[in-house]
């Protein structure tokens, strides 16, 4: 894979001088970053109170190619400093014009979870640094499938409705996640935009890697006579016919899984604002329902634009023995943040980003309750090319 | 300083007479079949949005280059939006496959040239530089 990548970058130089004369369209995205926390009592993925240059930075590098008049080739290889940099790819499909309202297609593309997923790593194309994690917490962002794109107007709404089915196997976690489907509507008119979405999978894990280990080993624990939790459950007044179930329900296999997503937006060029609210659903209560929202308001003074977000994430749990044991296995969290940046455009295409994030930790998915708050300090510079 | 005062007013003169003067016109082909096309339906073809004319052909928008008079004037009078606010809707598009920006070519004689010779072509020229060999479909 990496050397794929590596070649196709190559090829991407390569070729670079004649891009207009052949119709191959090379573009790019970067981002660097840096960030600190300022205390080690909360916890954000990958950030510590040591600062860190790697964790916001990130680079993209597309090629799209026109075949012929209704089709077009499209890779886009990422590589995130949050993983070591290793290089992905983010897209590679081909894309099929049935006609002008209708794009089918096929190969590796982003799943159009949230109201900013579409370009979820160009920072450029949004004010912050990076999306907030309350919301876009969904650990991974494509699908191996198929998808298709259907534009329409209704009076002055400009809308489009995209449909996508797939399959995607996370490398080494243990998981495969099957007929993975959804649906995502958006309409726009004048400033103002609104999107729906819905999303839904089936969960298989083999019990091995990272994820699956955890998840085996927890359903074992419920069932094995003398542990803690099945003695707990046993003196809380439950069956072992109910802790069986329990087992049953706790093992991920063939689980099904998903969420709702609205989102409203506004911008008139000078105000803009959006808010954007998720709640999940399912069947597997080793992964707890979850309810996200954000709030966001956003002033452009010329070339600074200073802005404000409210955000927060809580778990819903079940009830009955499969709360009991939610709680058992500390599956709850709830957090929330208050964002305050500025976007400096210093020209048409890069900009430069201050961000002061203050993350207030309630409840911890594995370490219980924790009422701390810190604060994260980040700055980037963002450019496409 | 008699000198000096001339001086001053004859630059006062020519900034006004130019920003008063400075008329943008959307032009086609002769050959093009729209008499004339409305700022809503040129800011849909130019962002992307819409594909084709009000009669049904096909609509190639042609952009002017980067810090041009004609293109900084279109954006904010036509599709109101600044530089980077325009960089940041078509880095949306970009990077989802879904869209890529008009292709820039040029000045006013460039788009001239190119429109007037493909009547699938839709450009923008300072009004001072029109002549028969396109037609005006929309002034400001």
């Amino acid at each position: 894979m990496k050397n794929f990548a590596k070649s196709l970058l190559l090829a991407s130089i390569g070729i670079a001088s004649s891009s207009q004369a052949n119709d191959l369209n090379i573009n790019g995205f970067l981002s660097v970053g840096a960030s600190m926390l300022d205390n080690d009592k909360v916890e954000i993925s990958g950030y510590d109170t040591d600062g860190g240059f790697k964790q916001d930075t990130i680079l993209g590098l597309q090629l799209s190619k026109q075949v012929n008049d209704s089709t077009t080739v499209t890779g886009q290889l990422v590589s995130r400093g949050s993983e070591d940099y290793n290089t992905e790819s983010a897209w590679a499909y081909i894309n099929f014009a049935a006609n002008d309202d209708l794009d089918l297609r096929m190969g590796r593309l982003r799943v159009p979870f949230y109201y900013y997923s579409d370009f979820l790593e160009v920072g450029f194309a949004y004010d912050w640094i990076r999306p907030p994690a309350e919301v876009y917490s969904v650990p991974f962002s494509s699908v191996d499938g198929v998808d298709a794109t259907y534009r329409f107007s209704i009076g002055n709404w400009d809308n489009s409705a995209q449909f996508y089915y797939g399959r995607y196997t996370p490398e080494g976690a243990g998981v495969d996640l099957r007929n993975f489907t959804g649906l995502a509507l958006s309409g726009q008119t004048g400033d103002f935009s609104l999107r729906a979405s819905y999303h839904r999978l089936e969960i298989i894990s083999d019990g091995t890697g990272s994820f699956g280990a955890v998840n085996q080993g927890a359903a074992a624990l419920i069932g094995t006579t003398g542990s803690p939790l099945n003695t707990g459950l046993l003196a809380a007044g439950y069956s072992n016919q109910d802790i069986a179930g329990a087992v049953d329900d706790f093992t991920l296999t063939g689980q099904e899984i998903g969420f709702y997503g609205i989102a409203a937006g506004y911008d008139n060029g000078d105000y803009s604002a959006i808010a954007e609210y998720t709640q999940s659903f399912g069947d597997a209560p080793f992964i707890p329902i979850v309810n996200t929202y954000l709030v966001k308001a956003a002033k452009r003074f010329s070339d600074i634009t200073a802005h404000l977000t409210f955000t927060s994430s809580e778990t819903e749990l079940d009830s009955g023995i499969n709360e009991t044991i939610q709680k058992s296995l500390m599956l709850e969290d709830k957090q929330s943040s208050i964002i305050l940046g500025a976007r400096y455009d210093y020209d048409s295409s890069s900009a430069l980003k201050f961000e002061i994030q203050q993350l207030t930790e309630d409840m911890r998915s594995g370490a219980g309750e924790i009422d701390e708050t810190g604060m994260l300090y980040s700055v980037a510079i963002d450019l496409v090319f | 300083m008699t000198t000096f005062k001339q001086l001053c007013c004859t630059c006062i003169i020519s900034f006004f007479t130019i920003t008063a003067f400075a008329e943008t016109s959307v032009i086609v082909s002769v050959n093009n079949g729209n008499a004339s096309i409305d700022k809503n339906t040129i800011s849909k073809i130019f962002l992307g949005k819409s594909k084709s004319f009000p009669d049904g052909s096909q609509a190639l928008p042609i952009d002017q280059n980067d810090g041009a008079a004609a293109r900084e004037s279109f954006n904010s009078n036509v599709l109101g939006k600044s530089a980077s606010q325009l960089k940041s809707y078509w880095s949306r598009l970009i990077f989802t496959g879904k869209g890529t920006p008009p292709k820039q070519s040029g000045s006013d004689s460039d788009v001239k040239a190119l429109v007037s010779n493909n009547p699938n072509m839709i450009g923008y020229i300072d009004s001072s530089a029109v002549d028969s060999s396109v037609k005006v479909v929309h002034k400001f």
